[in-house]
């Protein structure tokens, strides 16, 4: 999961850094307001329990390797979204650091997949589903559980982006690798999901009142929560969706060759994403990285239709009153 | 905060260079090393010489470096050989491949290097003078001294897991135990977390991280 130096460019790993340098100058600021003098000692253990949980590992069943929590959703679930981001970074930093595990110049590219995309997304989505089941204290474990696979499988996918982006210029294609990464990282979504899904219900089962429910006096607003939660669905979508597609012209295509209807090509001119694929300058081996992006945009695209309909139906959800959320 | 920690440093011919200066020259060979390209390759040969003479001036020993190597590189080997693997027509593919290893192995162990002549605490001042958010800081140092503590009580759950059992049932039945067993080092660290507030609190603590000895640390 973590990235060495030496894999990613360093055009990309100062990009990603500087996106999580303001992702965690955010983080900092929101929680200093949000747990005030409580923030050092309790983000610093938290951090210290990801790291120490990650030194558990869990059987494969079958398999000489064995998985471990990556804890980025865990973290979020315990203390929000502000604070899981950190303790992720910390975690991340001390690893780098202190056991030379994971690059120091990829720092950033690290901190973005896992800290801010896993937490913040991750916590979107759980707040999303949570709310949808209706905030019953049990909804967490559902919520959680599909919040965790979600944020592995989005981190596989940035991390094939940022990779497709460092090797941009070369003329090889990475489709393979993708796919592999893509299922690979599938896997280890289920584990963490598992992994999170039991660590959360032993917790509920003894102390209920440590998970607040994410109600109105929820860190992130409405918005912000859907552009969060569809990032992260959209990337994930798109990991999966994206080595998908072949070389090969699609059946509708096919078919308009064959027949040589090419009258019919002026209609498919007009749509925006030609042939899945932005146009981005040729001959620079964009091809597979187009793909990726047209994926992720058209999936933000058909997120934003969806939420524009939602808005105007105004569905008949049940209306939870959501109580005091359970200060400590 | 930082003089107390409980790790001691042998004093070596890199601790010389101060250590804003280690973080930095680490960076640059890392740096370095990605953008040389694979046609320049005695480049990426010298460069590997001096990291391994930092890594001998540091102390290192060659069996520990052996037993860091073994489990870095078959990773290294996998993921850069899937590439040209999966287009074996390519020639480009394997000359990248090539140079990717040569980068990931210098970048490794030049972090090697840095993880053995910075310690935490330096690197804390170091951070601090690096304009790092001193909540940043307080987190981390924070979180340095409670790793060990939480590691020894990681240590104690697990010998009471062994103590009744554990491995000799079903696959399933180990799988709960070890989601228990972090679960309730959560619990516990939730808990500790509460009473170090108080305790901080306490003490004068009123969210805002003091460092004392970081202006003796600026002279150096």
């Amino acid at each position: 999961m973590h990235i060495r130096d030496g894999i990613l460019s360093p055009e990309v790993c100062v990009v990603t850094g500087l996106i999580s340098l303001a992702a965690v100058g955010y983080s900092l600021r929101k929680l200093r307001l949000d747990l005030e003098d409580r923030a050092v000692p309790l983000t610093g253990m938290l951090a210290s329990v990801v790291f120490a949980g990650q030194m558990v590992n869990f059987p494969l069943i079958g398999l000489p390797v064995s998985g471990h929590l990556l804890g980025g959703v865990l973290a979020a679930v315990m203390l929000g979204p502000w604070a899981a981001c950190l303790a992720i970074t910390l975690v991340l930093v001390v690893q780098a650091v202190l056991f030379n595990d994971g690059g120091l110049l990829s720092l950033g590219a690290n901190i973005l997949n896992m800290g801010v995309v896993g937490a913040w997304g991750g916590y979107a989505i759980y707040t999303i589903i949570r709310k949808w089941l209706g905030n019953g204290t049990m909804t967490a474990i559902p919520a959680a559980v599909i919040a965790a696979w979600f944020s592995v499988l989005a981190a596989a996918a940035l991390f094939c982006f940022e990779f497709g982006c460092s090797t941009g210029s070369q003329e090889f294609h990475l489709r393979g690798i993708f796919t592999l990464m893509v299922l690979y990282h599938a896997l280890i979504g289920v584990g963490e999901a598992l992994i999170t899904g039991s660590v959360l219900s032993f917790v509920l089962s003894r102390r209920p009142d440590l998970i607040s429910i994410p109600g109105a006096a929820s860190p992130i607003t409405n918005v912000s929560q859907f552009v969060m939660a569809g990032v992260v669905g959209g990337l994930a979508i798109a990991a999966i969706l994206a080595p998908l597609k072949s070389d090969h012209p699609d059946g509708l295509d096919q078919v308009v060759q064959q027949t040589g209807m090419e009258a019919r090509q002026i209609e498919r001119d007009g749509l925006v994403f030609q042939g899945y694929e932005l146009p981005l300058p040729r001959g620079f081996g964009w091809s597979t990285l187009a793909t990726s992006l047209a994926g992720i945009l058209g999936t933000l695209v058909v997120f934003g239709i969806a939420m524009g309909l939602g808005k105007g139906a105004r569905w008949n959800l049940p209306v939870i009153e959501s109580g005091e959320p359970h200060g400590r | 905060m930082a003089d107390n920690s409980p790790v001691v440093t042998p004093i070596g011919p890199c601790d010389a260079i101060p250590g804003t200066a280690r973080l930095a020259l680490t960076l640059l060979v890392i740096v370095v090393s990605s953008l040389i390209p694979l046609e320049h390759w005695p480049a990426h040969g010298l460069l590997l010489v001096v990291v391994f003479a930092g890594l001998s001036l540091a102390g290192v020993t060659l069996g520990y470096l052996a037993r860091r190597l073994m489990l870095f590189l078959p990773m290294l080997l996998v993921f850069g050989l899937s590439v040209p693997i999966t287009q074996l027509h390519r020639e480009s593919a394997w000359g990248w491949m090539v140079s990717l290893w040569l980068r990931c192995t210098i970048s490794f162990l030049a972090g090697l290097w840095l993880i053995h002549v910075l310690p935490f605490p330096e690197l804390l001042a170091t951070l601090l003078r690096w304009r790092c958010p001193p909540l940043l800081v307080a987190m981390l140092a924070f979180m340095y001294r409670y790793i060990f503590i939480l590691w020894d009580e990681l240590a104690r759950l697990r010998q009471a897991r062994e103590a009744r059992n554990f491995g000799s049932g079903s696959w399933k039945r180990d799988w709960v135990t070890n989601a228990q067993m972090i679960g309730l080092l959560l619990l516990r660290a939730m808990e500790r977390a509460e009473r170090t507030h108080q305790a901080m609190l306490a003490r004068g603590w009123d969210g805002s991280p003091k460092f004392l000895g970081t202006e003796a640390r600026k002279g150096e």
